[in-house]
């Protein structure tokens, strides 16, 4: 994004340190209740409010959009910063790891002034519109419409798995609009438009998640008007702009492993609560997730000096997700496995209290994160198409005869 | 001594140079050439890795060497373990001449420092648990000793017993050594930091050739299943295959970052975390590409004549050295109880 445009004049040292100094005025003592209920949520947004009036809601983006244009590096240092003063996890993880990078490389400037802005200060919540009930792996064969009608695209269709759905205030969809084309070329004649989820004909079915939260839903849209100057990228040819959205989505998040650092941490906390210090399977557990994110980090620090120098980072992409989603489970999974019989009690606080004041967050939160993690290796292209990607477009071996 | 690291040109240039050398002078037939003869060093190929200046590429230039930053050989490490090099490259080129290089007044460090800058001297390195086989200790002119207190104890093939075992692979010999009693050798000097940046060097560099022989391994194996044929099609046309071949390229890519990352990091203060776990994981890296590669080659890769088994045996023998993937994950994550347990007490 902005990997070498830096104004700031602080070195690395010195912005980590006044990154440091703000966090510790400002991180809240308590860890907050989830975000996946509502005054939970709140709680988040506020938080968030806080870091975008701080300047910190992400520090690599433009200031004229309320980014502090700090660069690469600086933008890890923060993070590293941000997940070792055990800082809210991000909700507005749609805008900011995938609509706003895409808007700074497809958008117009009308529509980054727009939105950006919005979604750093969690004025707007954004969520994905990619999935259909029929359309997974198989994403070009999706069926949402929009047909043109004078200044506007009359938009008709489902999505489903919808992230933060019934959190979310707008929505960035693919939606054909090219059915023609489509028939002959299934990934010609896509768009991809934004969407007010408050648009009357947009109904947003929340659906309850496999740990009883409502993080994700299902969003129907029947006649929905929604202005052409929506479009981002050029009509038709949205899917592009959707493979750069899943480029971001499986690509590294810059200085994202420092947030597995301080879950590998919680872990360690979790074994000395236990008594577990001398148990050689809980040290080869812990050992093992411990170098996972050690890898990780190398990873991610080998990536950024590959887009300092303005290299290309698609080919890691696919890579970087097997890895990061895998990685992930094995620390969730692992902390399961090393609360023994404890790891099957969720929903009663006062049987593990233990767990909370370890790991500095709910123990609920943990479960609610290993779902997450196994969520992980399916969105964003499963990690099975990865693997095609890798093999296929990565190491070059024969196609697979195509039906 | 400069701690200038190269800039991404650089790294490749000498990447490029290293890659051509061997591939002209270390190819699977001259390596089936030594191991027919029961040799693994030749002085031929090491004089041309001397001539090319990179034995002396961190030997100081007042010594006759380049002076340069070890991140330097990162990639060089990587290729070199990419051609199965039979030569104690990283124990003489690397980890001997940091050490060496500690000991500036001593007339017998500037001595061997300056005899391995001149392309004349192998070295064989001890470091404690580390390594209870020394590799190459057969053919070098030098032991180095490294005891876990920091003492550096020179010995020269007087001062001690080296009886070789029957390695695994045999272009990578190992010697148990023993010394000829108790003052045998000279002690150069007590150097706790010195031997810790040893042990860093030698373990990050263990994971850098065992990278590179993964990456061979997945690179075979990439080239065998697509001209292999059943059912008509390349087998590597195979779902199964792919992906079987796509979690070892996962697995070798990251790999490889983390060995160049802790290598390029030895003077960092985390140093010794970042090492331990690139080799850890170059070690399950290794694990997997010997697994898949054999697995995916069917009965060819058993066979002698074939040269797969040369790439097995060496990520089998560099993941038993310089510290297992259990030894090490163990060591870490004992360290991180006790990082954590005194942040917590403060």
């Amino acid at each position: 994004m902005s990997a070498e445009m830096s104004t700031e004049t602080s070195t690395v040292e010195e912005f980590r340190a006044e990154v440091r100094a703000w966090l510790e005025a400002h991180v809240p003592a308590e860890p907050l209740p989830s975000w996946t209920e509502r005054a939970g949520f709140d709680l988040h947004r506020a938080w968030e409010r806080t870091l975008f009036e701080g300047g910190y809601a992400a520090v690599d983006w433009p200031a004229a959009y309320g980014g502090r244009d700090a660069g690469l590096r600086r933008s890890i240092a923060f993070a590293e910063e941000y997940y070792r003063a055990g800082a809210p996890e991000r909700i507005n993880m749609g805008g900011l790891y995938l609509l706003g990078p895409v808007l700074m490389q497809y958008g117009t400037p009308e529509q980054c002034e727009r939105w950006i802005p919005d979604l750093l200060a969690c004025r707007t919540i954004w969520c994905q519109g990619f999935s259909e009930p029929e359309s997974g792996s198989d994403l070009a064969s999706l069926r949402t419409r929009a047909e043109r009608d004078g200044d506007h695209y009359v938009v008709n269709g489902q999505k489903i798995w919808t992230s933060m759905g019934g959190f979310a205030d707008w929505i960035f969809a693919l939606v054909r609009t090219d059915p023609e084309v489509g028939r002959r070329r299934k990934h010609h004649g896509i768009t991809f438009l934004c969407i007010d989820l408050r648009s009357p004909g947009v109904e947003v079915r929340p659906l309850a998640m496999v740990d009883g939260t409502r993080g994700f839903a299902e969003v129907f849209f029947t006649d929905v008007r929604v202005p052409v100057e929506n479009v981002v990228g050029e009509v038709d040819q949205g899917w592009r702009v959707a493979m750069s959205t899943l480029g971001f989505e499986r690509g590294a998040v810059f200085g994202d492993h420092a947030k597995f650092t301080a879950d590998v941490e919680a872990l360690a906390a979790l074994v000395r609560v236990r008594g577990l210090e001398d148990d050689t399977r809980a040290l080869d557990e812990l050992g093992r997730v411990l170098v996972e994110t050690e890898v990780y980090r190398a990873n991610v620090y080998r990536l950024a000096g590959i887009a300092e120098a303005g290299g290309d980072l698609d080919s890691t992409a696919s890579i970087n997700k097997v890895f990061w989603t895998q990685m992930q489970h094995d620390i969730f999974a692992t902390g399961l496995r090393l609360m023994e019989e404890d790891g099957a009690v969720v929903g009663d606080p006062a049987a593990v209290p233990y767990a909370d004041a370890a790991t500095r967050r709910s123990w609920a939160d943990w479960h609610h994160r290993y779902w997450y993690a196994r969520a992980a290796m399916i969105f964003g292209g499963t990690n099975e198409i990865q693997r095609n990607i890798i093999s296929e477009r990565v190491l070059g071996l024969p196609m697979e005869p195509r039906p | 001594m400069t701690t200038t690291h190269p800039t991404t040109d650089e790294r490749q240039e000498l990447v490029r140079l290293t890659a051509d050398l061997l591939g002209r002078h270390c190819g699977p037939e001259q390596l089936r050439e030594r191991l027919d003869a029961g040799t693994a060093h030749t002085p031929e190929l090491w004089g041309r890795l001397a001539e090319t200046g990179l034995v002396s590429a961190l030997v100081a230039e007042e010594r006759g060497g380049a002076g340069l930053d070890p991140s330097y050989l990162s990639g060089v490490l990587v290729s070199l373990g990419e051609h199965a090099v039979p030569e104690p490259f990283l124990e003489t080129a690397v980890v001997a001449t940091s050490v060496l290089a500690a000991f500036p007044d001593s007339a017998l460090a500037v001595s061997w420092l300056e005899r391995i800058g001149a392309g004349d001297a192998l070295v064989a390195v001890r470091l404690g648990a580390l390594t209870p086989y020394v590799v190459h200790a057969g053919d070098a002119d030098l032991v180095l000793d490294l005891a876990e207190d920091g003492t550096v104890r020179a010995l020269l093939p007087a001062d001690v017993d080296v009886t070789p075992v029957q390695a695994l692979d045999p272009l990578r010999p190992l010697a148990t050594v023993i010394r000829r009693g108790e003052d045998a050798g000279t002690v150069l000097g007590v150097a706790p930091a010195a031997v810790e940046r040893a042990r860093v060097l030698a373990v990050a560099g263990a994971a850098c050739l065992l990278a590179g022989a993964s990456r061979r391994l997945l690179d075979l194996t990439v080239e065998y299943v697509g001209v292999r044929r059943q059912f008509d099609r390349p087998v590597g046309s195979f779902q199964a295959v792919k992906h079987a071949i796509a979690d070892l390229a996962v697995m070798v890519d990251m790999a490889t970052s983390a060995a160049l990352s802790a290598f390029d990091a030895v003077d960092e203060p985390d140093a010794r975390r970042r090492a331990w776990a690139a080799k850890a994981y170059a070690g399950d890296a290794a694990d997997r590409a010997n697994v898949s590669a054999l697995q995916l080659h069917g009965g060819i890769g058993f066979t002698w004549e074939y040269h797969l088994h040369l790439w097995l045996k060496r990520v089998m023998g560099l993941a038993a050295s310089y510290g297992t993937t259990v030894t090490l994950r163990r060591e870490l994550a004992v360290e991180l109880l006790a990082r954590t347990g005194e942040a917590t007490e403060r």
